[in-house]
């Protein structure tokens, strides 16, 4: 009984070793973020990859961004009158990246990039699409970037009213819209409002436009909720903009400033 | 013939093992992509679930091997995408559960060679499951709100269910007649 039984376990050596073998080498590209399974995705796609032609649908998400920042520095510029001595230091310069892949699951919101650290992109990196905020670099391999959307639930942020500078932070819900829960409990705001990040987001510089308002719900306990409509077209985007970002200086920079709105400037 | 066919073993087996490896390559590397009619609102189908599915309606496939096999894949998702929760346990979930289905209806095996809405069924059925299991650990997770979890799983079961199954013949009938040809060969 106990030799045929190990007889049997001996006859299957093979398939336990190759198996136990492919759990183990699946459990190393899971530790290592499937960093050669992105190398090997954008090899291949390279010749599918966006060209830059069929920008015009996305002209009109530009202008409107446009606006929101417009009416963002305004605002800034007022408050920047107040605080004397304020001088801004930064200009940060965007690294242009083609988007080459979506999820690769249906309950995260990600996009890949087509640029990687060859081009300068690491982690916690900002990235911005024709419209406004899209994401936020969360791993890197040498050509690819993995991007967590600012749709994806897990991604909350810090945001402001740009008209009356309420502040709430957001959540991302299904593709194209998120919902901003407000710290005040009256606050002023009213659909078509311009909904931007502000400076008590630590993941994200300060300023940049994310959105417009569409319905509010004051009734809403704990806190008035509303929801926002982001400015970037998130599913039809094929081009991002990364620009450098880290916690670190973030953090010393508010630390150094009481409320330093950093530039959001592209270009 | 029979000396040849014993001095290829070892590549026969070999050939049997990379058209797995190749076919789950390809699964992997078309789960980022979105082409035009293979999605519903931005939601493609779930191509490893497919090739799981595949793999473990064949007749010899034991349950411990369907699970192993989940696993693989389900770590590969995770690194494709975000290792917390886990795409494993719904992997393990529906291998296992191919496995079990197949061996207590015994399913016969021309019919699901030959037919394509058996498979179609079944990936049907499984897409919900993984949906449903994916959606349980996120809740157990504790991050998102049961509501929130709930609306957006019956969109994701819903397309993913529908997609998968409309894209499982073409998965599943090529890679079907490569293990066919191999066995074959095998024997021959």
């Amino acid at each position: 009984m106990l030799k045929n039984t190990i007889r049997r376990w001996w006859d299957l050596r093979l398939p336990i070793a190759l198996l136990g073998l492919a759990v183990t080498a699946a459990w190393g590209v899971r530790q290592t973020q499937g960093a050669p399974l992105f190398e090997v995705y954008n090899w291949v796609s390279r010749p599918f990859q966006a060209n830059g032609s069929g920008q015009e649908q996305l002209i009109s998400a530009r202008t409107q961004e446009l606006q929101a920042r417009l009416l963002e520095s305004e605002t800034q510029n007022q408050k920047l009158k107040e605080l004397l001595g304020y001088v801004s230091t930064k200009k940060p310069k965007g690294i242009v990246a083609p988007i080459v892949g979506r999820s690769a699951d249906h309950w995260w919101q990600q996009v890949t990039l087509g640029r990687g650290s060859n081009n300068g992109i690491k982690t916690d990196f900002t990235v911005m699409g024709p419209g406004g905020l899209v994401g936020r670099v969360v791993s890197v391999t040498p050509n690819t970037s993995l991007v967590l959307l600012i749709s994806d639930p897990t991604s909350q942020l810090g945001v402001g009213i740009t008209r009356s500078r309420n502040m709430g932070f957001m959540r991302g819900k299904g593709p194209n819209q998120a919902v901003m829960e407000f710290f005040d409990n009256v606050p002023n705001v009213k659909p078509g409002d311009v909904v931007s990040t502000s400076s008590f987001s630590q993941l994200f510089p300060a300023g940049l436009p994310v959105g417009k308002i569409v319905s509010v719900d004051m009734n809403k306990t704990p806190a008035p909720e509303a929801i926002v409509e982001f400015s970037a077209p998130m599913n039809s985007l094929e081009w991002a903009v990364v620009y450098p970002h880290s916690k670190d200086v973030e953090q010393k920079a508010s630390a150094g400033e009481s409320s330093a709105p950093a530039g959001g400037e592209k270009q | 013939m029979k000396a040849l066919s014993k001095m290829f073993g070892r590549s026969r087996q070999f050939l049997n093992f990379s058209v797995t490896f190749v076919s789950v390559l390809l699964c992997i590397l078309i789960l980022p992509t979105r082409f035009p009619g293979m999605e519903l609102l931005g939601i493609g189908p779930n191509w490893l679930l497919i090739w799981l599915v595949a793999w473990s309606i064949k007749r010899k496939r034991t349950v411990w091997g369907a699970a192993s096999m989940g696993m693989v894949l389900g770590f590969l998702q995770d690194a494709m995408t975000a290792p917390h929760p886990t795409h494993a346990v719904s992997l393990v979930v529906v291998g296992v559960l191919t496995v079990v289905l197949q061996k207590s209806w015994s399913i016969p095996a021309d019919i699901v060679e030959r037919d394509p809405i058996p498979i179609a069924l079944i990936v049907f059925g499984m897409a919900v499951v993984a949906e449903t299991v994916m959606g349980l650990q996120f809740f157990a997770m504790g991050d998102r709100a049961l509501l929130e979890i709930w609306s957006y799983h019956q969109r994701v079961a819903l397309c993913s269910a529908i997609l998968s199954s409309l894209w499982a013949p073409v998965i599943y009938f090529p890679l079907n007649r490569l293990w066919e040809m191999t066995r074959s060969l095998e024997k021959s």
